[in-house]
């Protein structure tokens, strides 16, 4: 083998394995689509939070004791939220306990990202989980039920965006529809945090600055949490 | 409780409630009657705060329809009793208890009264219909309410369960309690209801106590010849009324006077085979009332 490719195969694997040391655990957890992933496994949640009760039919035996509409829609995303910020608390300790093994396994130094640094970490999975939850239960009440919900969110999240992100079309109008999409609006926000590849890899840069993404998001968690307490106030339970 | 121009319209031409006044008064059984598809549920839903009517209002004990402190004092079961099937009944009437803000060990008490407390561990998912009834009962019961709302509460249970289920609901509002009662058994409603409303297309046809809609006491004879007997019968007094139905006479008149009118035809030369009281049976109203649509 050359020395020169062999000097960039070096470069490479060493560029890999301090992506993996704990001074990159939040560019590891956001670049490793993590919270892609957890993005639709956060919709399919928040879809069975909600649309359960319809299916089983507990909804009427739920709101004939005693709670309000409201307050049944607010415990249940409150159930929801905390069970999504335990996931993202799960998924950054996992990432720490491995960046930390790594470190100890390369005989590597252990620099930890800043406190501050790891804050806004947790903020962003959180959002972004919470987004994606908050659409599967908007769309859980909206369909009454979890089948429909769940595969329109994921037909959505997983074949809507990716189509929208790779068709190759020019022009202002769609690159507007691009980045109000929720997918965009994630990888903004993810990889405000760096990426765990070497660069010119080929990763697509993100169209959205991390400050709007957090906007966007936080606007578009807002709006599914209020069209599913319209829907839930005004609706027949039937 | 009480509706006042009660409607509720699905569409412009589906009407399930059309303009239902209806008082149900304090400590009262009162029995809501019905064929199929006339509206009795709906009405039961909008009482309970989960539809919203059209038009009309509606009071129960004195709050709208869902309101928090109103739904604190009513108990419900409204069609099939529903609950989370992976729950024990015990822990399902445990959820419940947490969501009516009512003490654990109601929950106990619920279970013993429609004795189902020696399967209370099962898993939902794996009770029989009866259980499933007995356990939306138990749910109903939780809070000791002061109106209890049972829609269809015997569907399912065997001739015992039913028996049972009869026995517990007199039970129920034999004191302060109100029972609003939905049901198509009108055997079950005749024994236990003290009033009755009966509705059909959505609309109040009749209202009473069973007594009442049973309408006008009478005697029914067979005779022959039959079209003179009626023509006797008729005329004679104390009889306001002499039809021939299905082969018999059937007389409007006070059944003391059965004697009397037996002796007045025999002695026109009428062959008397039977004489007796004619009493509707409740059913014979309702079919009356609902032109014989499905129950």
């Amino acid at each position: 083998m050359p020395p020169e490719v062999r000097a960039q195969e070096e470069a490479f694997a060493e560029q890999q394995l301090n992506a993996l040391l704990p001074e990159s655990l939040l560019s590891n957890l956001f670049g490793s689509g993590v919270f892609g992933i957890g993005g639709a496994i956060a919709l399919i949640f928040g879809a069975l939070a909600a649309g359960s009760e319809y299916g089983w039919g507990t909804l009427k035996s739920v709101l004939s004791q005693r709670p309000g509409r409201l307050g049944v829609l607010l415990g249940k995303l409150a159930a929801l939220g905390l069970f999504l910020l335990l996931f993202v608390l799960l998924a950054l300790s996992a990432a720490a306990l491995g960046s930390f093994a790594v470190a100890r396994l390369e005989e590597a130094a252990v620099d930890w990202p800043s406190v501050g640094e790891l804050f806004r970490g947790f903020g962003a999975g959180a959002l972004i989980l919470l987004v994606w939850g908050s659409l599967g239960f908007a769309l859980a009440v909206l369909f009454r039920g979890t089948a429909l919900a769940i595969g329109l969110g994921l037909a959505y999240a997983l074949a809507v965006e990716n189509i929208l992100a790779t068709l190759p079309i020019e022009g202002d109008t769609f690159e507007r529809i691009r980045k109000a999409t929720l997918g965009e609006n994630t990888l903004g926000l993810s990889n405000s945090f760096g990426s765990p590849f070497p660069e010119g890899f080929g990763v697509p840069e993100p169209l959205v600055e991390p400050e709007r993404a957090v906007l966007v998001l936080s606007a578009y968690a807002v709006g599914f949490v209020l069209l599913a307490a319209l829907l839930l106030w005004r609706r027949d339970v039937t | 409780m009480e509706t006042r121009g009660l409607t509720k319209r699905y569409g412009r031409r589906i009407t399930a409630v059309d303009n239902l006044d209806l008082a149900v008064r304090r400590g009262e059984v009162y029995g809501f009657l019905g064929p199929n598809g006339a509206g009795k549920t709906t009405t039961l839903r909008m009482l309970l705060g989960l539809i919203r009517p059209s038009s009309g209002r509606a009071r129960v004990l004195g709050e709208r329809p869902g309101a928090p402190d109103g739904l604190a004092r009513i108990g419900a079961l409204v069609e099939s009793p529903a609950f989370y099937p992976y729950l024990s009944g015990k822990d399902n009437l445990r959820v419940m208890a947490r969501y009516a803000d009512v003490p654990w060990w109601r929950v106990d008490e619920a279970l013993m009264e429609v004795e189902l407390q020696g399967r209370a561990k099962d898993k939902f998912r794996k009770y029989s219909l009866g259980m499933k009834q007995r356990l939306g009962v138990a749910a109903a019961l939780l809070k000791d309410p002061e109106l209890l709302i049972l829609d269809e509460p015997t569907n399912g249970l065997d001739p015992k369960g039913m028996a049972d289920m009869r026995a517990l609901i007199r039970e129920l509002g034999s004191g302060e309690r109100t029972v609003l009662l939905s049901s198509h058994l009108l055997g079950e409603v005749e024994q236990i209801c003290d009033r009755v409303g009966v509705v059909r297309k959505g609309r109040l046809v009749a209202e009473g106590t069973v007594a009442e809609l049973r309408g006008r006491e009478g005697l029914l004879v067979r005779a022959e010849p039959l079209e003179e007997a009626s023509y006797i019968a008729a005329r004679l007094e104390g009889v306001e009324e002499a039809t021939v139905v299905d082969g018999t006479l059937r007389l409007v008149a006070d059944p003391e006077r059965s004697a009397e009118i037996n002796a007045k035809l025999v002695s026109a030369g009428i062959r008397v085979s039977e004489l007796r009281p004619a009493e509707q049976s409740l059913e014979e109203v309702f079919l009356e009332l609902t032109g014989r649509e499905t129950v």
